[in-house]
């Protein structure tokens, strides 16, 4: 039997989650037992013929110009399965941060005399699945590299991958971590969805919502909750821009 | 067995010379608050804690287990069944009332052997509470100390500053204190000591007050099932599971298997979960029977004081107060529910 080909692409982004398949370690040479990888830029000198099609895309990175838009809808025609890779390419994450501005003032503050060159053209962060279909998504900043091998390996199985649908707060507790609100802190678990083995809070730090919202968020809640804490929604709001923002 | 009586520094160097023999879980510090975790010395436990983040059903339930390996091609499956003794030291009666609810729930209809094969391996030691917690309310579920439970190996009362009263009720526990170098058969006085001890916890672990016999629940319940409680606290709801991963009570669980790289071999695994989650009613075809907050929110408190009932005799709450403390939006006290709950109908 063929072994299924995937591809590996990135856009706007730190290209940390690929480097999170190559932490794989010894497990990388289990998925390459499995997969023919016919394009990774960052891992591979040997690139795909132009057009050629694959059954998995792993594509990491926000889209941020038309011609990025135009490159992943190539992508998405040649692919079977399109994954989307991180909180760059699934919920637009920390390159969402500058949709709270204006594109000229955002363009002036990063190039500086040079922002009205015509290479440094750029539009609001959009996320994958804003652009194309996505199929799956693995989040997270970076990845979990133990996530990712699961999707791959349920969809080669042929079966269908599922990701928690609940909050941080129940690997947390599963943990066994003392909540962050306790000690006075924001944390964005409640409302962020899980996976991730509630990294952050077990290191002593909040959750800084790099996995998204989960489906249904309870934002009515937030007021009375931030309350009780003696917060204000805007408290809230501040903590939810990095990963989070529109 | 009867009584006896001794000095911390005997139990300290029978615990430091326990951990050296076998596997030891007891309570220590962890972050400011107190979990269950392996034993290394005496120095370490921590008998005057309040109460634990978890309750010590990870023990016989674990948050994540293996059940058994398979091969998918092959149909073949081998259980994995976790066969090795253990002291669990430190717990106290409301979540010792627990484990023996958890008992009779997993003894039911198809006997669980990773629960129970667990279970036979524990030698259990309970300790009555020192300082109470403060969300407690174990007294007004008859919890609050363990004369009057049956199935305890050992319970250890600290009746004066550096002095423990112990006694074995089992086999097993027997066993264990007779590895104690040092202590004497308790006096009457000593005995009196103890029985204050339980009158105070009676009276003191009640930071809530229930305003009812927990045996009038069931009927309460019966009669509440449109009561606007239910819709009200389940607005703030985060459906983040914490009052269900938290209980003594709670055992849902869901399966899945994880293929290994060979696509063929695997491990069929079961990991806790919460009827407060959104997903945890759904079906196949995509069905929710508890879609909505509220549904969700009430069925747990169903599931505590009548549902589990109905099945077993059980009121399953111990009253240790976990729930109250682990829910961010502040909406899980059950005490506060029954109680509204009591005025609307009576």
């Amino acid at each position: 039997m063929r072994k299924p080909r995937i591809g590996i692409f990135d856009f706007a982004c730190c290209e940390g989650c690929q480097l999170q398949i190559v932490n794989l370690e010894e497990e990388i040479l289990d998925l390459l037992g499995v997969v023919t990888p016919v394009e990774w830029r960052e891992a591979m000198s040997d690139q795909a013929e132009k057009g050629e099609s694959f059954d998995i895309a792993l594509v990491e990175g926000s889209i941020t110009r038309e011609e990025d838009a135009e490159r992943l809808r190539e992508i998405r025609a040649r692919a079977k399965f399109l994954i989307a890779l991180g909180a760059c390419a699934t919920i637009g994450g920390v390159n969402k941060l500058k949709n709270n501005f204006g594109m000229n003032d955002v363009k002036e503050t990063v190039y500086g005399e040079a922002a009205d060159m015509p290479h440094l053209e750029t539009m609001p962060t959009k996320a994958l699945h804003e652009v194309v279909q996505v199929d799956y998504m693995v989040h997270g900043c970076p990845i979990e590299a133990a996530e990712l091998a699961h999707v791959v390996r349920t969809l080669l199985a042929g079966k269908t991958p599922t990701l928690p649908a609940y909050p941080v707060c129940v690997e947390c507790k599963l943990k066994e971590n003392a909540c962050r609100f306790e000690f006075g802190e924001i944390c964005l678990g409640p409302i962020t969805r899980a996976g991730c083995g509630a990294r952050c809070p077990s290191e002593g730090s909040w959750c800084f919502g790099c996995r998204g919202l989960v489906d249904d968020p309870n934002t009515q809640a937030a007021r009375e909750v931030m309350a009780h804490y003696g917060k204000t929604i805007d408290d809230l709001r501040g903590k939810m821009l990095l990963f989070n923002s529109k | 067995m009867t009584v006896r009586v001794v000095p911390r520094a005997a139990l300290d160097a029978w615990v430091n010379d326990l951990v050296q023999r076998q596997k030891v879980y007891g309570v220590q510090l962890k972050e400011e608050r107190f979990a269950f975790g392996p034993l290394v010395r005496a120095a370490d436990l921590r008998l005057d804690y309040d109460v634990t983040l978890l309750p010590p059903k990870k023990y016989f339930l674990p948050q994540r287990e293996v059940l058994s390996r398979f091969d998918r091609f092959k149909v073949e499956f081998e259980p994995v069944l976790a066969d090795e003794p253990f002291v669990l030291l430190g717990v106290h009666p409301y979540d010792f009332e627990a484990i023996r609810q958890l008992d009779a729930i997993f003894s039911r209809n198809h006997p669980d052997a990773h629960y129970l094969t667990r279970r036979r391996n524990a030698t259990i030691v309970v300790s009555d509470v020192e300082t109470p917690s403060q969300d407690v309310f174990a007294a007004c579920m008859g919890t609050a100390t363990a004369d009057c439970m049956d199935g305890w190996d050992v319970l250890l009362t600290r009746i004066a500053d550096a002095t423990y009263a112990v006694e074995a009720r089992t086999e097993k526990g027997t066993a264990l204190v007779g590895q104690i170098q040092g202590t004497k058969g308790a006096g009457e006085a000593d005995l009196e000591q103890r029985r204050a001890v339980w009158d105070r916890n009676r009276d003191v672990l009640k930071k809530h007050q229930l305003r009812m016999n927990p045996e009038d629940l069931p009927d309460l319940l019966a009669r509440s099932y449109d009561h606007p409680v239910w819709e009200e606290k389940a607005a703030l709801c985060y459906s983040c599971g914490s009052c269900n991963l938290v209980c003594p009570t709670c055992y849902c669980f869901d399966v899945a298997d994880e293929l290994h790289w060979d696509l063929q071999t695997g491990e069929r695994t079961r990991h806790w979960d919460g009827c407060m989650l959104e997903k945890f009613a759904e079906v196949a075809g995509g069905h929710n029977f508890r879609g909505g907050k509220a549904a969700r929110y009430r069925h747990r408190y169903y599931r505590k004081g009548k549902w589990i009932h109905d099945l077993t005799g059980d009121i399953a709450c111990v009253g240790c107060g976990r729930c109250i403390s682990a829910c961010t939006a502040k909406i899980a006290n059950p005490v506060e529910v029954f109680n509204r709950l009591m005025e609307a109908t009576s």
